[in-house]
């Protein structure tokens, strides 16, 4: 653990500003309460410049080892944002924040490097982006495909909004499948009135 | 419900999850809890389809487990009854419109009785299985 | 004894399941071994990957809403209720103070019903039956209360963007005390059976060790995460609902257990431990339930407008019963979200299998996979991979060694 005390968000965004100077992008910090009290609650959110995207989690961690929560990403038409969404000061009552770090990716150019060198638990969160947003993450230590069956279309990306992603003949309306003919006709008549026990719903006895 | 006078079998059923959310899962856990407990009728859960004669199906099926459902179907012995238990494999439910669904269970499986239910009280599942029952003593008449 | 079942089992390791629902799921162990130990695990998921994600950005605030009810059925409201936060934060809605107290009570009476349910599952994997079928039924007063609130026992369908849709009038006050003092007398029992058996001390004390430095660095929540030693609980540390206004600590292994040594059996006491948090709660809660409304906005087409006019993200945190549930929306003035991910809790609680695994024994398997909660539904497959000799085993043959185990303890 860093001997690092704890931070107000305004601090922690002011230290990278000194560090990165035009590099951090934009910079934003928002809050909510809720309950009776309404204690605040604060969402730190950075967007940095591409090349800097490892330096900026590397000073995060000087600053406290952070809990990757999961990595999020946007399809914004010439460019994917891939959102790396960490949690730091966890273990001080009401003192957690989100940090949300940022970098933009042309999509002629989808590489990232690999952050599980820092953080071994990102695999997953990254092989996940890889399939969903055809993004390729250099380093990583194992590529395969994660929650995609093997046999899904190479070059369809689902998260994208562009020809990229689903096209609408793989989507299936399951309710517009209709009674199977195959079967043989069931021995009750169509037309008899449901008796008592038929409550097969979710009513409550 | 009534339990047919001819009742002279005990049923074992096999449960195959083609990729629910689990919320049949667990009333059907909970229909062989003490509460309701179908033990009384003889009906219990085994851990392979070789042995049972009820085949459970929950889920709208995934495609990746939509060849190994049919074989599990071919792994049992006849008379067999299948029953498509929740609305996820009956109407796809709130899956309705996904590119990785193979469709409703009677797509793939042929289905003898229907429980609907998100997810189905344990007592509708119980029904459900006594109806099976029924069926699967016609069959066996039939044979 | 398993090399010879390498290609007759292949068809059928997938769905394979005795009776427990946490691993019903398609899940698949892959193992190479050498002897009885094991040495390398791997993973693949995908066995139920519904596209819910892509579903959701063509749907809709509040029919995603009713969607995310059943991404999984164990975890009851988790993921509704971060759904609705991360709405309610980018339009800007002031959710009643009624409704956020009314939300916590749910949450805690989920999180007692789906920790007895683990309870259970963990018997039946050691060969307790007796202690599963105690479980289930101690847990099915909460499921009534569950119903008595809701309507239903699972799948609650309470929670709409902006507050919730029922609401807790007073003649139902007095059942739900009744239940909490049924599950406060119980505790120490239930304590008694799980933590005092000598049988159980055997198989969870000293397996499935997971440091506390692995459990930071694999980014492990909850329950899991705890008993190693990390002081993280999203109640404690990032005020949601109506936590901000009570004093939750987060549960590590009391002193007078140990300390924290990151084993099974730790995870059993955190668990334990925390029904008795969660009574608490409810009561602070009934006690100082606020008045007024429980919406911010009843009529749905005035919502849905709002909605349609809201623009940019936010991240909606909870604490579910297996560690931190996050969803992230963004929204940008269309009336389905542009981008939503959800992080359920086993997905990061998976890669702890690694550490956890390596250097155990096979018939230890079940018990330890069982211990971290996995709800497979919120993620999917596992395969598990060792050098030397490979076998494919199937989920029934797990089971009966590791019952066979207590049994030879036993004598």
């Amino acid at each position: 653990m860093n001997a690092t005390s704890h931070l107000t968000p305004q601090e922690i965004v002011d230290s990278y500003r000194v560090t990165f100077g035009d590099g951090l992008v934009e910079a934003k910090i928002t809050e909510r309460g809720e309950g009776t009290k309404k204690v605040r609650g604060y969402n730190i959110w950075l967007r940095f410049r591409r090349d800097l995207f490892r330096p900026a989690i590397q000073k995060l961690i000087e600053i406290r080892f952070p809990h990757l929560a999961v990595i999020a990403g946007n399809d914004l038409g010439s460019e994917i944002e891939l959102l790396y969404i960490f949690s730091v000061f966890y273990g001080q009552k009401f003192g957690e924040y989100m940090v949300t770090i940022g970098v933009r990716l042309p999509k002629s150019d989808l590489t990232i490097p690999t952050i599980t060198d820092l953080i071994p638990g990102a695999l997953f969160s990254e092989r996940e982006k890889q399939e969903f947003f055809g993004v390729t993450v250099t380093g990583i230590p194992d590529g395969r495909r994660l929650f995609l069956p093997e046999d899904f279309p190479q070059g369809v990306y689902p998260w994208r909004k562009d020809e990229t992603g689903i096209p609408p003949e793989m989507v299936k309306n399951l309710w517009e499948v209709g009674r199977p003919k195959d079967r043989p006709a069931p021995p009750v008549p169509e037309k008899a009135p449901a008796p008592q026990g038929k409550n097969e719903g979710g009513e409550a006895p | 419900m009534k339990i047919p006078s001819s009742f002279n079998r005990s049923l074992w059923v096999f449960h195959l999850n083609t990729g629910s959310c689990n919320g049949c899962e667990i009333e059907i856990v909970a229909t062989i809890t003490p509460r309701y407990d179908p033990e009384r009728f003889g009906i219990r859960l085994v851990g392979s389809p070789r042995h049972a004669d009820v085949l459970l199906v929950t889920g709208p099926v995934t495609r990746k487990m939509a060849p190994r459902a049919r074989r599990v179907y071919e792994q049992m012995a006849d008379p067999k009854v299948v029953m498509c238990i929740g609305t996820c494999g009956q109407s796809g439910g709130v899956f309705f419109d996904s590119y990785n669904l193979e469709g409703p269970v009677d797509q793939v499986l042929p289905v003898d009785v229907y429980v609907p239910g998100c997810p189905p009280r344990p007592e509708a599942i119980i029904f459900g299985v006594v109806k099976a029952l029924e069926k699967l003593e016609r069959l066996e008449a039939q044979q | 004894m398993s090399a010879e079942k390498t290609k007759k089992t292949i068809p059928y390791t997938v769905p394979i399941g005795p009776v427990h629902p946490a691993l019903k799921e398609p899940v698949m162990f892959t193992f190479g071994m050498e002897g009885e130990i094991v040495k390398t695990v791997d993973f693949a998921p995908g066995q139920t990957h519904r596209g819910i994600e892509w579903m959701g950005m063509r749907r809709n605030p509040v029919q995603i809403v009713h969607m995310t009810d059943r991404v999984c059925g164990i975890c009851g409201i988790v993921h509704s209720l971060s759904f609705a936060r991360a709405v309610e934060q980018i339009v800007g809605i002031e959710v009643p103070e009624r409704a956020d107290y009314i939300r916590t009570i749910l949450h805690e009476l989920e999180r007692i019903q789906s920790h007895l349910l683990w309870a259970g599952v963990a018997a039946h994997e050691l060969g307790f039956d007796s202690l599963f079928y105690l479980a289930w039924r101690v847990r099915e007063q909460s499921m009534d209360l569950i119903e008595n609130l809701t309507g239903n026992r699972v799948n609650y369908g309470i929670i709409q963007i902006g507050g919730v849709r029922r609401d807790i009038s007073s003649e139902q006050r007095p059942l739900i005390e009744k239940g909490l003092a049924y599950y406060q007398g119980l505790l120490d029992k239930m304590a008694t059976l799980f933590l005092e058996d000598s049988t159980v001390r055997m198989r969870c004390r000293d397996h499935g060790f997971l440091s506390e430095n692995d459990a930071r660095i694999l980014c492990a929540v909850g329950p899991t995460a705890r008993a190693s030693g990390l002081n993280m609980d999203v109640r404690q540390d990032y005020p949601y609902c109506a936590y901000g206004d009570l004093d939750v600590k987060a549960i590590l292994p009391p002193a007078e257990t140990g300390g924290p040594r990151g084993d099974v059996y730790d995870r059993i006491i955190v668990r334990l431990l925390e029904i008795g948090q969660s009574v608490e709660i409810i009561r602070q809660c009934l006690e100082s339930l606020p008045p007024g409304e429980i919406l911010w906005e009843p009529k749905m087409a005035k919502l849905l407008a709002a909605c349609k006019k809201a623009e940019g993200e936010a991240i909606g945190r909870v604490e579910a019963p297996r560690g931190e549930c996050m969803h992230y929306v963004r929204m940008a003035g269309k009336e389905a979200p542009e981008s939503w991910k959800i992080k359920a809790s086993s997905y990061s609680n998976l890669m702890s299998w690694i550490p956890m695994l390596q250097g155990e024994q096979l018939a230890d398997i079940p018990i330890i996979v069982a211990s971290i909660d996995p709800c497979l539904s919120c993620t999917d497959r596992v395969a598990v991979t060792r050098n030397g000799r490979s076998a494919i085993l199937t989920k029934e043959d797990l089971t009966r060694l590791s019952r066979e185990k207590t049994r030879r303890m036993m004598q």
